[in-house]
């Protein structure tokens, strides 16, 4: 059983070091070019959806945000896990900045959607099953970073999200499962089929590109995050 | 209880709550049969060293041992040697003394709790209270009730935080007898205190805590006067600093 | 001592100090009856094809009672540090969480127990119907309690005490919510057994995971 300190000694990454701070530009360059090309991708590239019109492009945006979301939410459940067992401040470091980039994503899926819907379907909102998940996805975020809020102490916020993010996100397929079969029951408005492998192939490649760019920004958006923590704790371990 | 005899060793203990640091690598062994008064400032780390060795909080670094069994190991059977009084009273305020009493005496595995009930409000001399709610109870009373309810699985090592706290005179003189009385061969009593005058009657070691470290551990055996100047010349210097 | 025993008589003290205050059983059912005569005024009809309308009313005062009762639940152990005194004990602190458990299921069960007559009067359920009522009534409480103990462990110890619970339990409980009112629905609207099967199922699975998590846990969230 592990008796070395985990809470108080972790060691703050120093502020800057030449080769972090390279590989950090390197990141968000790669992240700007990718998302380059996504969007001329996503305009230029990808034929016009005949049923949906130009509206459909936003597609491009919603299926990635909804995969990150997803994503980042995985990536709290481990590394909540990670940190129940060795109790290391870096797991909840972790699993705290993939919330809040997972909400931001989540965000995007729930304001993208309605606007792909609207245009198609006529209804801004329609309980479909997917914008229905993630919408219990976003409240489960929300709940995470709202409990977060409250709990002053380090150590104990630190425990309480990591069961919580445990038992939310064990909780996601019997959402997809619940959901699914509640809406099965009333099948109008299912606006996002589960379709793929009908798209042409220029769509299918500009989407995978949008699911890459998305997952390099999620990266760069951690980076970023997990160093604001790491700064913010070494300004408070030398004055306490 | 019968089983090995129940010594304490604290092998390089540290506690700390997020950036907050209570003990900072205590060191302390203590046999059974002592009794010993632990004293400090506030936020010296008093209490929580008596949590740590009740197995309320889990050191975050080092060891805690008591009859040779490493806490983290054996926590449930070792917490069933152990009795604890904290700064509040445990007791539900809607129960009756006996209500109180019966439920601990259960919930610590006693197969008949009466007669452990009967015994620990004979000693305690809380014959009176026992029908009443706890809440209508006054401080010395409720007092003596929470012993009862620490003592009822006549434990080896007993905790008691601050127990002085609030008590007038005469309350302070009848728990300075039940204190003696607990002071039996084989258990140990650890009591932390804000007077010195009260350390020096009964304890026969006195740990003096700063910052979460042990400041000063000594046997007291008539060197009364000169234990108080040193540990006056402690707080004054911990002032200064 | 045994994991159950432990939890046994914790949760036998808590039905003990329930039978003295009568707070949770008192507020909490009183709570459910005020939702229910609400939406009556809300809902004037409900039979004739609203039995969604009537499902959807009675677990939304089960919840809300649910919840009432579990912030009281871990409220009671902090007053006069109480919990410490759980904590000291031999009991495993899986024990603690099994015995506020079965507590709460106790005294929701009572305040449902009084409640579900009701419909199935005004309803004129059949028997088997009933039985899939009392089912229904029975999984999708045992989840939202299940989850919401160990929540209430949590929240009690944030600065907002009992008032996040809800937030924490809400998005947590829609799977089982959204199959409990299902079941019921069907219940109520005498549908028969054969759609209900999944739901009950979901229910279960729900129940019987977040039992294990929760057990596994709970330690995590007493800790010091």
């Amino acid at each position: 059983m592990r008796t070395e300190t985990p809470i108080a000694d972790t060691i703050a990454e120093p502020a800057a070091t030449p080769g972090s701070a390279r590989s950090r530009k390197a990141l968000w360059g790669v992240t700007f070019a990718a998302m380059a090309a996504l969007l001329v991708g996503a305009f230029a590239y990808a034929p016009e959806d005949l049923e949906q019109g130009p509206p459909q492009r936003i597609f491009y945006i919603h299926v990635p945000s909804a995969w990150v979301g997803f994503l980042a939410f995985f990536v709290v459940f481990v590394a909540s896990i990670a940190f129940l067992l060795t109790k290391r401040r870096r797991f909840d470091d972790v699993a705290a900045a993939s919330a809040e980039v997972g909400m931001v994503f989540t965000s995007a899926v729930l304001v993208t959607g309605p606007l792909l819907a609207r245009p198609i379907w006529g209804t801004y909102w329609s309980w479909d099953p997917r914008l229905t998940r993630f919408l219990v996805l976003w409240l489960t975020y929300l709940s995470y970073l709202l409990l977060r809020g409250y709990v002053p102490d380090p150590a104990r916020r630190a425990r309480f999200s990591a069961v919580l993010g445990i038992v939310g996100f064990l909780d996601v397929p019997i959402v997809y499962l619940s959901v699914r079969w509640w809406r099965a029951l009333h099948p109008e408005a299912v606006v996002f089929t589960e379709g793929g492998p009908q798209m042409p192939s220029q769509m299918l490649a500009t989407l995978l590109l949008g699911l890459a760019a998305f997952t390099l920004l999620y990266l760069a958006l951690m980076s970023l995050r997990l160093r604001l923590t790491r700064l913010r704790e070494a300004r408070e371990e030398a004055a306490p | 209880m019968t089983g090995p005899e129940a010594g304490i060793l604290l092998d390089r203990v540290s506690k700390t709550f997020g950036p907050q640091v209570a003990l900072a690598g205590v060191d302390l062994e203590i046999e059974p049969g002592s009794y010993v008064a632990v004293m400090g400032a506030n936020g010296s780390g008093k209490s929580t060293l008596l949590k740590v060795i009740a197995g309320l909080a889990a050191p975050t670094r080092g060891s805690v041992r008591v009859a040779g069994v490493d806490m983290r190991r054996a926590g449930s059977r070792l917490r069933a040697m152990v009795g604890y009084v904290g700064h509040a009273s445990m007791l539900y305020p809607d129960l009756t003394a006996r209500e109180n009493l019966t439920f601990y005496a259960k919930l610590f595995g006693l197969r008949d709790p009466a007669p452990a009930v009967e015994e620990a409000v004979a000693a305690f001399d809380v014959e009176r209270a026992l029908d009443r709610q706890v809440r209508t109870l006054s401080r010395g009373t409720k007092q003596r009730v929470t012993l009862a309810r620490a003592l009822l699985h006549q434990p080896k090592v007993v905790l008691l935080d601050e127990p002085y706290t609030g008590l007038d005179e005469a309350a302070a003189v009848t728990l300075t007898t039940l204190l003696d009385d607990l002071h039996t061969p084989g258990r140990i009593l650890l009591v932390t205190l804000h007077d010195v005058a009260r350390a020096m009657s009964g304890p026969g070691r006195l740990v003096v805590l700063s910052a979460g470290r042990v400041a000063l551990d000594v046997p007291l055996d008539g060197r009364g006067v000169d234990v108080a100047e040193t540990y006056h010349s402690l707080l004054r210097s911990e002032v200064a600093s | 001592m045994s994991l159950i025993g432990s939890a046994l008589v914790i949760a036998g003290k808590d039905l003990r100090l329930e039978s003295k205050t009568r707070d949770v059983v008192g507020s909490a059912g009183l709570f459910g009856l005020l939702v229910i005569v609400v939406a009556s005024f809300a809902f004037p009809t409900w039979g004739d094809g609203r039995e969604g309308v009537a499902a959807g009313v009675l677990w939304i005062a089960f919840a809300f009672a649910a919840l009432l009762g579990l912030g009281r639940s871990f409220a009671i152990e902090k007053e006069e540090d109480c919990l410490e005194g759980l904590l000291v004990s031999p009991a495993p602190a899986e024990a603690i969480f099994l015995g506020k458990l079965v507590a709460n299921v106790v005294f929701t069960a009572a305040i449902e127990i009084v409640i579900l007559p009701v419909f199935v009067v005004l309803l004129s359920l059949r028997p088997s119907d009933v039985a899939i009522l009392v089912a229904a009534a029975f999984l999708g409480t045992l989840g939202l309690l299940t989850v919401g103990t160990l929540f209430a462990a949590m929240a009690v110890n944030t600065r907002g005490r009992e008032s996040i619970l809800p937030l924490l339990v809400m998005p947590v409980s829609v799977p089982v919510m959204i199959a409990a009112v299902k079941a019921t629905q069907s219940a109520l609207g005498g549908q028969g057994a054969g759609d209900v099967f999944p739901w009950m199922l979901l229910m279960l699975g729900y129940d019987v995971l977040f039992l294990m998590v929760a057990l596994a846990t709970f330690p995590q969230v007493t800790e010091e």
